[in-house]
């Protein structure tokens, strides 16, 4: 409880709680500090890094064929999103067309992973809150769904290294778009579930209410984005404010939230699924047969000297790639601009002052992958 | 050493041309307005160039100068910092790259400044975006590379008692940093 | 110095451990089952299976567990206070099984019938929190210490309104010769013959059920044990059997609060019908009432898994503030209204209407509550300046 002029009278002492690198609900391997006085959270200091494999480091020494894989293991729940960026930096460097199915087709993958990202925050997110499991269970079987048409059409649950510089690696099933309308029947499904589930619990929105609030201008200062930036009300969306793929081809709302607390941020994230839906529809409809690799690649790819920042709207916000090339089949320098690192940051200041408990579910709120923040 | 080596210099009339048709179709006129009293240059030279943004590269003295004046809301408003890397290029040096955007205009324009070997020092920007802090102790640790005015200087990702080498430099193959991590099992350098 | 038990005459030792005996031979059982139960029914919320694999459906998995568990080592951490690390699961377990004594299943069938029943179950109860404030302690770990503190804060937050609602029954009981008030269980139940109590005060038959989840530290009210906060509270450093002592514990608290709330909010063995069937066929007859107990506990414990499977936990501090802002004054304007019935003598319908009244206070107010945003309650410290001053 906060001291007030009677209780300073009584000699009381600031606990720490180190939580992490081993607790249920740090979301992987992520050590916080707690300065905790009594309840109340006064002082937070996160510690990364134990994820770190150096993947800049490694992509250096690989061509930019075999970064794709690499990508995948940075971002391990929106592995299209993460591969898409790294595509598209080589791609726009080397100056490579991509055939029009191959480009529908990622759009689609990019969207329904964002389906299935989300799905993951909803379980997690509704375990970090209390209860016990059972929206967890319902997320993830939603996301099982999705996973299994992954594997149908990649051959692997979650690393994909799907997505090749110039197009896709192979052909999608037969079956794909019947196999997509029943995955995005079950995904609505499962976003009426959440929606019951928790959106309209009484205890779920005392819980998130108000809690791990952030203004906007703090959000941008602190270089927050995604979901966890457009909750505090700036409708920043690389989909289409820096459009790439063809995301100006179809319509979509871009979700913002009011008051940047937890309920918000959640509340982005699950009306953001419905759009991701609606886009998918759309591309369905556009999705026409064709080539999915340009008629000319080179067996070694080699991109002229240059550099280029790519980003893309991954679910957890810009997922960047800085390549710079000095001509030759690997990239000189790759930088991978993380977004979960940037929302980290802000963890410190949407956390001081709020409830021990609170900041279990703030920290869940923005949805890290450490494997992100740690590279 | 402080001059630019990036800024394009002139040798025909064709090159200048290139360079002034491509400038023509990015934001430099607006930057070069806000930039005023800095010596920024921007780059055209093709091979240099990015393929989206434009570069603009100024001398590590002024880079707080450059982001402070971009980041001004009455200015550009480059309020966002994207991202803040480096980018080792062995003996000339390492350079500083900044990425900006403007929630409200939608520019983006890159920053960069390079730092010469021998002094790897350059002030910090956490004054002027808090998300520079995190970025900044990043590559102050992958590249040796030290912020002046840093609040909390420390490693990020490594250890915190790694900082005698820097992974992400050039001089730093793969197989170095086997022999760090395990003893015993080290690979002989260049065995990779 | 003879004894009886159940009817049969016995010495007075032998009925003592036939009775102990009884009480922990059958709880031990009953919380087994209910672990076993909890697990298929929240499987079943969860649309998973739940234990399959040992035994037809899984019903040997609560007995493998407990084996399990009795085969591990019991560890104790080194910094840990030994005596109070290692007593304190005796400090939870025993009084739990203590309440037994005075459960009432069917008519005469209660190990003990107390006069003071009603009171002797609270105030053994309440006991626990001893051992979980031991537990944390002992354990010399901040997570178990901010469970126990937890744990002792809601205890004792919470025993108040749930004793409160329990006395405004037993205020009302209404005895032959036109006396009210008793707080022998037997009796209480037996008046429900033909109307139980939660018509007469559902106010205090809700506050009873919330303070029930609260001390049994049930969703929503787990925070001292809560596992993606606290990490299992007090019992995080516990393994082996100290561990399972906890946890059994858990479970026959659970037991018996739901045997309480049966016994004495819906009818326990009398409604409907208990005595009737008894004075046709005695043997039909305490069959009939051990069911009627069973399905009503049984009921009574399938919500709380229930409750489990679909609700969120709630916050150290709306869940004191539940406690001391909306529960206890509830509960004493029911006791107040209970009062100015008996006492001016008014018909027993405007017990029914005061608490009733007093039931949609309560859902208006938690409706009020939970729409508004939290507010930051504390500030920075700089605590941990020297560390990272970013």
């Amino acid at each position: 409880m906060v001291a007030n002029t009677h209780e300073q009278e009584f000699e009381t002492q600031e606990l720490l709680i180190n939580m992490g690198p081993q607790h249920p609900s740090t979301h992987g391997v992520f050590r916080m500090v707690l300065g905790v006085d009594g309840e109340v959270v006064t002082d937070v200091v996160p510690h990364i890094g134990y994820m770190h494999r150096g993947a800049e480091k490694l992509c250096e020494t690989m061509d930019f064929r075999q970064g794709v894989g690499y990508m995948d293991r940075t971002e391990y729940l929106a592995n299209f999103n993460a591969e898409l960026s790294y595509v598209l930096a080589v791609e726009k460097l080397a100056g490579i067309e991509v055939p029009e199915r191959a480009q529908w087709v990622r759009m689609i993958l990019c969207e329904l992973n964002r389906l299935s990202s989300h799905f993951m925050f909803t379980g997690a997110f509704g375990t970090d809150v209390g209860v016990f499991g059972t929206a967890f269970v319902y997320s993830f079987r939603e996301r099982e769904v999705l996973l299994d048409l992954f594997e149908e059409i990649t051959g692997d649950r979650l690393m994909y290294a799907y997505f090749r510089p110039g197009g896709l690696a192979w052909e999608v099933p037969d079956n794909f778009e019947s196999r997509v309308h029943e995955v995005l029947l079950s995904a609505e499904r499962g976003i009426r579930d959440m929606d019951g589930l928790l959106t309209q619990n009484e205890i779920f929105l005392a819980r998130t209410k108000g809690v791990g609030a952030i203004s906007a201008a703090d959000a941008i200062d602190w270089g927050m984005s995604g979901p966890s930036l457009r909750a505090s009300g700036v409708p920043l969306d690389l989909r289409r404010d820096d459009p790439y793929l063809y995301y100006p081809q179809v319509k979509f709302d871009v979700i913002t939230g009011e008051a940047g607390d937890v309920f918000d941020r959640y509340h982005v994230r699950l009306k953001e699924m419905r759009e991701s839906v609606r886009i998918i529809e759309q591309c369905m409809e556009r999705l026409a047969d064709g080539p999915i690799l340009p008629e000319r690649l080179p067996r070694m790819l080699r991109t002229p000297p240059g550099e280029i920042y790519e980003r893309t709207e991954a679910p957890r916000g810009e997922y960047g790639i800085y390549l710079v090339s000095q001509g030759g089949n690997r990239p000189y320098r790759l930088k991978i601009r993380s977004a979960c690192l940037s929302n980290l940051q802000a963890l410190r200041d949407m956390t001081i002052g709020h409830y021990v408990a609170d900041a279990v579910v703030i920290l869940g709120s923005i949805d890290i992958v450490l494997c992100e923040v740690d590279r | 050493m402080t001059t630019e080596d990036g800024a394009a210099a002139p040798d025909g009339a064709s090159v200048a041309d290139a360079a002034r048709d491509y400038l023509a179709g990015t934001i430099w006129a607006q930057v070069d307005e806000a930039l005023s009293g800095i010596t920024a240059t921007p780059v055209t030279d093709e091979a240099e160039r990015s393929v989206i943004d434009l570069i603009v590269r100024v001398p590590p003295r002024e880079v707080v100068a450059a982001l402070r004046a971009l980041r001004n809301p009455e200015g550009m408003n480059f309020d966002y910092l994207r991202s803040l890397t480096a980018v080792d290029l062995e003996e000339e040096g390492v350079d500083v790259v900044y990425h900006l955007y403007s929630v409200e205009t939608k520019h983006n324009v890159t920053i960069k400044s390079r730092l010469p070997v021998d002094r790897l020092v350059v002030d910090s920007a956490t004054a002027v975006w808090r998300a520079a802090n995190w970025y900044e102790r990043e590559v102050g640790e992958m590249f040796g590379v030290r912020f002046d005015g840093h609040p909390d200087p420390r490693n990020l990702l490594l250890p915190e008692e790694m900082t005698d080498f820097f992974p992400l430099r050039k001089s730093h193959p793969l197989a170095e940093i086997e022999v760090l991590q395990g003893e015993g099992i080290a690979y002989e350098e260049g065995e990779l | 110095m003879n004894g009886e038990i159940f009817g049969f005459e016995i010495n007075i030792w032998l009925d003592a451990l036939a009775r102990l005996g009884l009480a922990v031979g059958l709880m031990t059982v009953a919380a087994m089952a209910l672990i076993y139960l909890e697990r298929k029914v929240i499987a079943r919320f969860q649309q998973r299976l739940g234990p399959t694999r040992t035994g037809p459906a899984g019903i040997l998995q609560s007995p493998a567990d407990a084996l399990k568990l009795l085969g591990k080592e019991d560890l104790r951490p080194k910094n840990a206070d030994p005596w109070v690390f290692e007593l304190a699961p005796y400090f939870v377990f025993v009084p739990i099984f203590l309440v037994f004594v005075a459960i009432p299943f069917a008519f005469g069938w209660q190990i003990r019938i107390l006069e003071l029943g009603l009171l002797y179950v609270l105030a053994v109860s309440s006991i626990n929190i001893v051992g979980w404030v031991m537990a944390g302690w002992g354990s010399d770990n901040r997570y178990a210490m901010l469970g126990a503190l937890r744990a002792a804060a809601q205890g004792i937050s919470y025993e108040l309104p749930l004793v409160i609602a329990l006395v405004a029954v037993a205020m009302v009981v209404s005895l032959p010769g036109d006396v009210r008030g008793s707080l022998n269980l037997g009796e209480i139940v037996t008046e429900q013959g033909h109307i139980p109590y939660i018509v007469w005060q559902p106010l205090a038959f809700v506050i009873f059920y919330v303070a029930m989840l609260a001390e049994l530290n049930r969703t929503p009210f787990d925070i001292p044990v809560g596992e993606s906060e606290v990490v299992g509270g007090p019992f995080v450093e516990y393994s082996g059997i100290r561990w399972s002592m906890f946890f059994l514990g858990e479970y026959t608290a659970l037991l018996l609060l739901s045997l309480l709330g049966a016994a004495v909010f819906l009818g326990g063995w009398a409604w409907p019908l208990g005595e009737t069937v008894a004075e046709q066929n005695e043997i039909l007859g305490v069959l009939y009432q051990f069911g009627l107990t069973a399905a009503k506990t049984g009921f009574l414990i399938f919500t709380v898994f229930w409750v489990r499977a679909t609700m969120p936990r709630m916050r150290v501090d709306q869940l004191m503030a539940f406690s001391w802002k909306v529960l206890l004054p509830l509960s004493f304007a029911q006791i107040l209204a209970n009062g100015l019935v008996l006492v001016y003598g008014w018909p027993d319908v405007l017990l029914l209407l005061a608490s009733g009244a007093g039931l949609v206070l309560l859902a208006v107010i938690i409706d009020r509550a939970v729409k508004r945003p939290a507010e930051r309650p504390g500030r920075p410290s700089g605590a941990l300046e020297g560390e990272a001053a970013t």
